[in-house]
């Protein structure tokens, strides 16, 4: 029994981690329009940051071992310089120009870090993995500890998501989105209004990044694959484009799907054919949903329906 | 020199390759993410039919038909239904479908992880100062031949005047009673037999690996945006160009970074020139 409850912990931790990806990407792409490819590469140079600056190890040319909450406010501003290097050039495109060149970004990162073994340790990757409350618990109970983190990092990001498609800066982007024309003969600066939704979302990826290497435990190049990008943009196309609930209800339903195969207890014969089953699932959830209802399950219009008696009541 | 012909290889290769997926592009109006998992598909038919007891050209000819058929079946169950529900839908079916093919080629795949073509084309021999082998020399030589067959293909028959019909301007062919549907369906099949005959090349040149779908895609992408991407010569030039850039900066810096000089290669491009290489017209939609 408690084996089940690990296990529905570690599945929970997962969805937790991909709804958090996902309603970052929401902001970008469902409200800004900017159709981003670049998470895992931004998800990545989080990550290795955070390790960097806090692992004890000798084999890493430059290692300050840092407290975790440095390590974690120094991923965080990482992730946003190199988002904000990033969009000061693509964000000049559109559409799937804008999507090309970021996914290009992204592979230039991971490939840095696969060549720079010097402080990444290359392909071999980095195993010992500094958890906060890590002695205080068995290993086997941490999953339990890593949910509460990941929920209430997932509740958080919910609220300051919320606040900023809420507010008068939401309203912009998804203005712009929709009519930039109209949106700039307003006299309101959209470059740049995208360029700062840019950075806000590398520094809340860089900020969420730790959250992945504590559920992985370890860190390699290769957990950064375009398909970690592509299973983030299922989920939020799944749940719903520009909605607020949408990518919490697509992350956890995707990831729960996918995962619930692993429960299954096969031959070796059918282990293969069920782990490719995860693939084959989410490409068909992919499929049928831009078959038949290519808005999502939560779709915006419902979103942001009080909008208006809001700024109403207000004045 | 030795690089410059290494980098011929890879450039037509990657040119027979890009070359389908722009035809999709400038047709359906989509980039198509499952093109890259037709090469895999193209790669492991052929050693399938190979492992029957079949020649390696046979082989490799039925994989790339088969693939190309695949690719029809495809387009016909997932592409078509989607053509009026915007560009975002039918992009991401392509993400779907490159996923369930990808993971179906998994569960089927039997063995390591890794599959090579056995197929022995004699020892390596001299020519002028750089050593080839004659299967290199045939890879070359059925990639030029796929590239010239396409540009005849589209210039001088009714199916390929067609196509340019379509292509340019699809409701005025319709009225000009071009048929459309069985236009789409031919440029599919030759689009992702292009595809499967690359991942045949691909395979003799090297090895057919699960990953390889995923890989090429990128590379894929890279050389349709340099070429500009509804410049269907333009595209294949730039699989070309790609090809030489990638294999003569392995003589100046380390071979590792061939992909961050592809990458950097196609950031370059669209910073520079957003509209492409060889583009005639400037690209509105890139850069407003």
């Amino acid at each position: 029994m408690t084996g089940l409850i690990i296990f529905g912990a570690s599945v929970l931790s997962l969805a937790g981690i991909y709804a958090i990806l996902a309603m970052i990407l929401n902001l970008e792409a469902g409200w800004g329009g900017l159709w981003d490819l670049g998470t895992a590469g931004l998800l990545a140079a989080g990550a290795y940051c955070y390790v960097i600056l806090t692992v004890h190890s000798d084999e890493i040319a430059f290692a300050p071992q840092l407290p975790i909450w440095m390590g974690i406010i120094g991923a965080s501003l990482f992730t946003g310089l190199l988002a904000f290097l990033i969009g000061l050039p693509s964000l000049k495109m559109r559409g799937e120009y804008f999507l090309i060149t970021t996914f290009a970004f992204s592979v230039v990162v991971l490939e840095l870090i696969t060549t720079e073994s010097n402080i990444t340790m290359g392909a071999t990757g980095i195993h010992d993995i500094v958890r906060p409350w890590d002695s205080l618990v068995s290993t086997r109970n941490y999953n339990l500890v890593l949910l509460a983190i990941i929920s209430t990092t997932c509740l958080a990001v919910w609220v300051i998501v919320r606040m900023i498609g809420w507010s008068p800066f939401g309203r912009l982007l998804r203005a712009a989105r929709d009519n930039e024309p109209a949106a700039l003969s307003t006299g309101k600066n959209v470059a740049r209004a995208r360029l700062q939704t840019f950075v806000i979302a590398g520094l809340l990826i860089g900020a969420v990044a730790p959250l992945y290497v504590w559920y992985i435990r370890s860190l390699s190049p290769h957990l950064f694959h375009a398909t970690l990008t592509f299973t983030v943009w299922t989920a939020l196309v799944i749940g719903g484009i520009g909605s607020l609930r949408g990518p919490i209800l697509g992350a956890f339903l995707l990831i729960v799907l996918t995962e619930a195969t692993q429960f299954l207890q096969v031959s070796a014969d059918y282990a293969r054919i069920l782990s490719a089953s995860r693939p084959i699932l989410v490409g068909l959830a992919l499929i049928l949903i831009m078959r038949f209802r290519p808005e999502g399950l939560l779709p915006e219009s419902r979103s942001f329906v009080n909008a208006r008696t809001r700024i109403d009541r207000k004045t | 020199m030795q690089f410059i012909y290494f980098g011929l290889i890879t450039g037509s290769v990657l040119a027979v390759a890009a070359a389908g997926f722009a035809m999709v592009r400038q047709l359906e109006g989509f980039l198509n993410i499952a093109h890259g998992q037709y090469l895999l598909l193209g790669g492991l038919f052929t050693a399938g039919f190979y492992k029957l007891g079949l020649n390696i050209f046979v082989a490799g000819f039925l994989a790339s038909v088969a693939v190309g058929l695949v690719g029809v079946a495809i387009a016909w169950m997932v592409f078509f239904p989607l053509r009026y529900k915007g560009l975002l839908s039918q992009f991401f079916s392509s993400i779907g479908v490159a996923f369930v093919v990808y993971g179906l080629v998994l569960a089927t795949w039997s063995g390591s992880g890794i599959k090579v073509i056995p197929a022995d084309f004699g020892r390596p021999f001299d020519l002028g100062s750089i050593s080839v082998t004659f299967g290199e020399l045939m890879i070359i030589g059925v990639s030029w031949l796929t590239v010239l067959m396409l540009h005849f293909f589209l210039t001088k028959t009714t199916m390929g005047v067609w196509i340019r019909a379509v292509a340019s301007n699809r409701e005025l062919a319709r009225v000009r009673s071009v048929p459309s549907d069985i236009v789409m369906s031919v440029v599919w099949f030759a689009a992702s037999a292009m595809a499967g005959l690359a991942g045949v090349l691909v395979g003799l040149l090297g090895s057919v690996h699960s990953e390889l779908g995923w890989q090429y895609i990128l590379t894929i992408l890279a050389v349709s945006v340099m070429g500009g991407v509804n410049n269907l010569y333009g595209v294949m030039a730039a699989g070309l160009i790609l090809g030489l850039v990638v294999d003569l900066s392995s003589v100046f810096i380390s071979s590792q970074y061939g992909t961050i000089v592809t990458f950097g290669a196609i950031i370059l491009t669209l910073i520079i020139r957003p509209q492409g290489l060889f583009s005639m017209q400037k690209r509105n939609e890139a850069g407003q």
